[in-house]
């Protein structure tokens, strides 16, 4: 049924099955970071976890450098786990038996890795995620964003090519949040693993993803960078969430820029627009955007600005 | 149901669907009452056709015990296994110096931080010594420790299985329901049969009691562990087993654990009971008191009984302590472990081992006294009271169920309670099992025993559901029920049936008054609980539309708990049913009495017989009021 086009209401009511999860295709590109947005129900949660074969699908592919993971037996998919993927779970899914470093040590645990080399993986990863010091506590006694670097360092030991994200901050109070996904940011700067991230907050698929998918009803109604997404929202949908974004901090200049010949002040083209609004109350006169390596690439004048600024309210 | 329209209240027209059943269970209950009125017991040519072949078989085991391969190559290798066992840790626990023991166990508590359990460990120890019951208290230990053991061992793995496949435990569970349902000393007689007399049956007895618990509670923690916890695992390329080993059993530990404790307590019942069958231990000085009618002694050794069950339980408690962070430093703990070492030596080689004389059970002889005297100045009380209970209550639905009424009617009345409780299948059951007793010759012994079962249990539950209604909604009234539930529960019958006794002599009446004391306590626990359970905001609802407390009582919280409380109710028959063999020991007669006659004079035909009927009853019994309970809930949301 799903097959001919039906949409999930459809197949509710004429077979009493939800349907989870239907004709979502998408490529993850090494070393980037794919979010996928939905609200509770959308499906999201389902799709990672076919994707991570947590869940088996009913028909569909999940490839990984070529290999089909749908068709794996149990052994091989063990095998690539081991070596390939990691996850962050929503909450968090640590082992209250076992001190913070034989958690994040685990991966390695079952992979046969002797405790000296386990431990020293385990502490260097622990470091890296601002537990020094904190080895030989249970999970029980760290505060749930503790808890969470635990399950990041767990995940970031076994050195995977993939990282799944299951919603890994929702459980957070959002103080605690924010930082967490400074400190993914600030990891990634350094790693640059390939990362498929699912949140229900726009706000922070906008804020970590290089791409993002907007899922509803098990469907993906639009894929795109976060300025796509405001400034080309494909549905009502999409464009509802878009409403409450302070644009003039997610767009940057080249968003905004239309094409001519400047003179005046210049801009880098990933310059936020919320940068440019002093510079504009200053001189009403147009903004040069040069790239990287200072060529012009068009200008911003106070139209532009005043745009983005006005569809925020 | 119709009810007529435009009019409050129900129509006075009664639908055939409605009194249709019933008019066929009079109509039928008269039919077959006229029809068979002249043989009122149930026909007795068809009796006997199980006795002599198990008889038979009894006397062939007898004979070929040294002999035939069954018992060379295996019970016997089996049982001298079991026994060596329990035999190797009683003699560990006498060979070290007491106050060696004493420390031992109270380090377990330690070890953790527990310094109150420990304290209750070491206090109970020395009672037992003090008292001078330390050989019998080692050996009871030693059965215990060895029986629970055997449990895990063979309950941990089937408890695995059975939370990883499904389908074991759709065919395990009726075993393990009706392995808990049966009262333990139903086993004696096989058990003795195969393994001959001694610690052997009474440690395979425990097993099969515990059993079930360990299994169940196994499959509970493994179930309870956390999908994320599991999924973790399996995401990091863990096999099943390694996910079962690193992270499902060490999850599940506390689980299993606080069950055993349970499970244990429960347990130590068998204690007194396994004298019966040749056990060492505690047992044979209560049993011993209970024949010398001495009350004291009675209690000094069922106060060690109950010494060593609080030893158990703490020391069960400390091991579920699974929290790393409460334990104390390794160093200081091997610092203990080379101090207890060293005592040991030293206590060895000074010859002080056993326990100083301070006491003995004479102490407690005063007490004789005071039941003395009650039983000369109460009796203005407790012969009426007897008379009552037997001429009133006990014989005259006795006599009418085994005389009056002809036998048919009984099956087909009970198969027509089990139909409108529950389905077909039960009643269909019910009345196959009524004629199975009909059929072993226990027909009139089993109405007996019912009838006094349906006494304890209404009496029991005339005390217990007003108690538990009253400390369901009042904490302080908990709080100082609670430790006495413990104690009646703990102590062992057999101890508080002495004064009983003296009080009531032998006869129905004491082995009615043990029950009902030993069968409250699951009644008072459960209705306090179903009280308590009912949300707080039913029970405002009702008050803030001016519910008098009684109307709040009567309207919401007896209802809503009546599930909870019913499922009490099944307890406290379950409970009874244990105490059969009770009663049988001070002269309740009925299947009692043949149980304790059957083990005493190794009459296996007999025994198998009453332990059949037993079963069957129990089974009945358990399954209608389980039924009854679930019909009593409110109807689930979807």
């Amino acid at each position: 049924m799903a097959e001919s086009g039906s949409t999930r209401a459809e197949v509710l009511d004429a077979t009493g099955c939800t349907l989870g999860v239907r004709d979502v295709s998408f490529d993850v590109h090494l070393g980037e970071t794919f979010v996928v947005m939905g609200l509770s129900g959308s499906g999201k949660s389902t799709l990672v976890r076919c994707v991570a074969r947590l869940t088996d699908v009913t028909k569909g592919q999940v490839t990984l450098d070529g290999d089909d993971l749908t068709a794996m037996d149990e052994r091989t998919l063990r095998q690539i786990r081991r070596k390939k993927l990691s996850m962050v779970f929503q909450h968090f899914g640590l082992f209250p038996h076992r001190s913070v470093i034989d958690n994040a040590a685990y991966g390695l645990e079952v992979q046969g890795i002797s405790k000296a080399d386990r431990h020293a993986e385990a502490h260097r990863v622990l470091e890296l995620v601002g537990l020094k010091g904190y080895e030989y506590h249970y999970p029980q006694q760290l505060s749930g964003g503790m808890q969470q670097r635990v399950g990041l360092a767990r995940a970031l030991a076994v050195d995977p090519e993939v990282l799944f994200f299951d919603e890994p901050f929702s459980a957070l109070d959002p103080l605690i949040r924010r930082d967490m996904q400074d400190e993914l940011i600030r990891l990634q700067s350094d790693l640059q693993r390939t990362i498929v991230f699912i949140t229900h907050d726009f706000a922070e698929a906008i804020k970590l993803g290089d791409r993002i998918a907007i899922m509803k009803d098990g469907i993906f109604d639009q894929i795109g960078t976060a300025a796509e997404l405001i400034t080309n929202p494909a549905t009502d949908y999409v464009r509802e969430f878009t409403h409450d974004i302070p644009k003039a901090k997610v767009l940057t200049a080249a968003d905004v820029m239309q094409p001519g010949e400047g003179g005046g002040r210049q801009v880098r083209a990933d310059q936020s627009v919320e940068s440019l609004i002093p510079l504009m109350l200053d001189d009403p006169a147009p903004l040069t955007v040069v790239d990287g390596s200072g060529l012009t690439v068009g200008i911003v004048d106070r139209t532009a600005v005043m745009a983005v600024l006005d569809d925020g309210s | 149901m119709t009810v007529a329209s435009g009019t409050v209240g129900r129509s006075v027209r009664l639908d055939t669907r409605t009194w249709a059943p019933w008019a066929a269970l009079v109509g039928g209950a008269l039919a077959l009452q006229l029809a068979f009125s002249s043989s009122s017991g149930f026909p007795a040519e068809l009796d006997t056709f199980l006795e002599s072949p198990i008889d038979r078989a009894g006397s062939w085991m007898r004979t070929n015990r040294l002999s035939h391969p069954l018992f060379t190559k295996f019970f016997t290798p089996l049982s001298n296994a079991i026994d060596s066992v329990i035999t190797h840790i009683g003699d560990l626990l006498l060979w070290a110096p007491w106050y060696v023991v004493i420390a031992a166990f109270m380090m377990i508590a330690v070890r953790v931080r527990m310094w109150r359990e420990a304290a209750v460990i070491g206090g109970a120890l020395f009672y037992t010594g003090a008292i001078g019951l330390w050989e019998e208290s080692m050996q009871t230990l030693a059965l215990m420790s060895a029986s629970v053991f055997l449990a895990v061992l063979i309950g941990l793995p089937l408890g695995v299985w059975a939370a990883l496949r499904p389908r074991v435990e759709t065919v395990a569970r009726p075993f393990l329901d009706v392995m808990q349902t049966v009262p333990a000393f139903i086993y004696f007689l096989p058990l003795f049969m195969l393994f001959g007399i001694g610690n052997v049956p009474a440690a395979v007895a425990t097993v099969i009691y515990a059993l079930p618990p360990v299994v169940r509670l196994t499959t509970l923690g493994i179930r309870q562990v956390p999908r994320s916890a599991v999924e973790a695992s399996e995401m990091f390329g863990a096999t099943p087993r390694q996910t079962l080993v690193k992270v499902q059993l060490p999850m599940a530990v506390r689980t299993i654990m606080t069950g055993l404790s349970q499970t244990v307590m429960m347990a130590l019942g068998i204690v007194v009971l396994a004298t019966l069958i040749g056990a060492d231990g505690l047992g044979s000085p209560v049993l011993q008191s209970l024949n010398q009618r001495r009350t004291g002694r009675g209690m000094a050794a069922g106060l060690a009984i109950v010494a060593i069950a609080m030893v158990l339980d703490r020391v069960w408690r400390a091991l579920a302590e699974r929290d790393p962070m409460r334990r104390l430093p390794r160093r200081i703990m091997l610092g203990a472990v080379a101090a207890i070492v060293v005592a040991t030596l030293i206590g060895r080689s000074a010859g002080r081992v056993s326990f100083p004389h301070l006491w003995d059970m004479s102490l407690f002889d005063p007490i004789d006294n005071g039941v003395e005297w009650a039983r000369d100045n109460l009796r203005w009380f407790t012969r009426p009271f007897s008379d009552f209970v037997v001429t009133k209550l006990y014989l005259p639905p006795r006599d009418f169920l085994i005389d009056t009424v002809a036998w048919p009617v009984l099956v087909f009345v009970t198969g027509f309670a089990c139909w409108r409780i529950k389905n077909w299948q039960f009643a269909v059951f019910s009345m196959c099992a009524l004629l199975a007793i009909g059929l072993t010759g226990m027909w009139e012994l089993s109405l007996d025993t019912l009838v006094q079962v349906i006494i304890a249990t209404a009496l029991s539950l005339a005390v217990a559901v007003p108690l538990g209604v009253w400390a369901g909604r009042s904490r302080r009234v908990e709080a100082v029920l609670a430790p006495v539930l413990d104690a009646m529960q703990t102590i062992p019958s057999l101890v508080y049936i002495i004064p009983v006794v003296i009080l009531f002599t032998v006869g129905v009446v004491p082995g009615i008054i043990a029950t009902v004391v030993y069968a409250m306590v699951p009644g008072v626990r459960i209705t306090a609980l179903g009280i308590r359970e009912v949300a707080e905001e039913s029970v405002e609802a009702s008050r803030t539309f001016g519910a008098t407390p009684r109307q709040t009582l009567f309207g919401v919280r007896l209802p809503l708990a009546a599930p909870t409380i019913m499922a009490g109710v099944n307890q406290v028959i379950m409970m009874v049913l244990a105490m059969v063999i009770i009663t049988g020991l001070v002269g309740g007669g009925a299947l009692g009495f043949e149980t304790v006659r059957a083990l005493q004079r190794s009459l296996f035909g007999l025994g198998f017989e009453v332990g059949l009927a037993l079963v069957l009853m129990a089974m009945i019994l358990d399954r209608f009021t389980e039924a009854w309970a679930d019909r009593l809930k409110p109807p689930a949301s979807s």
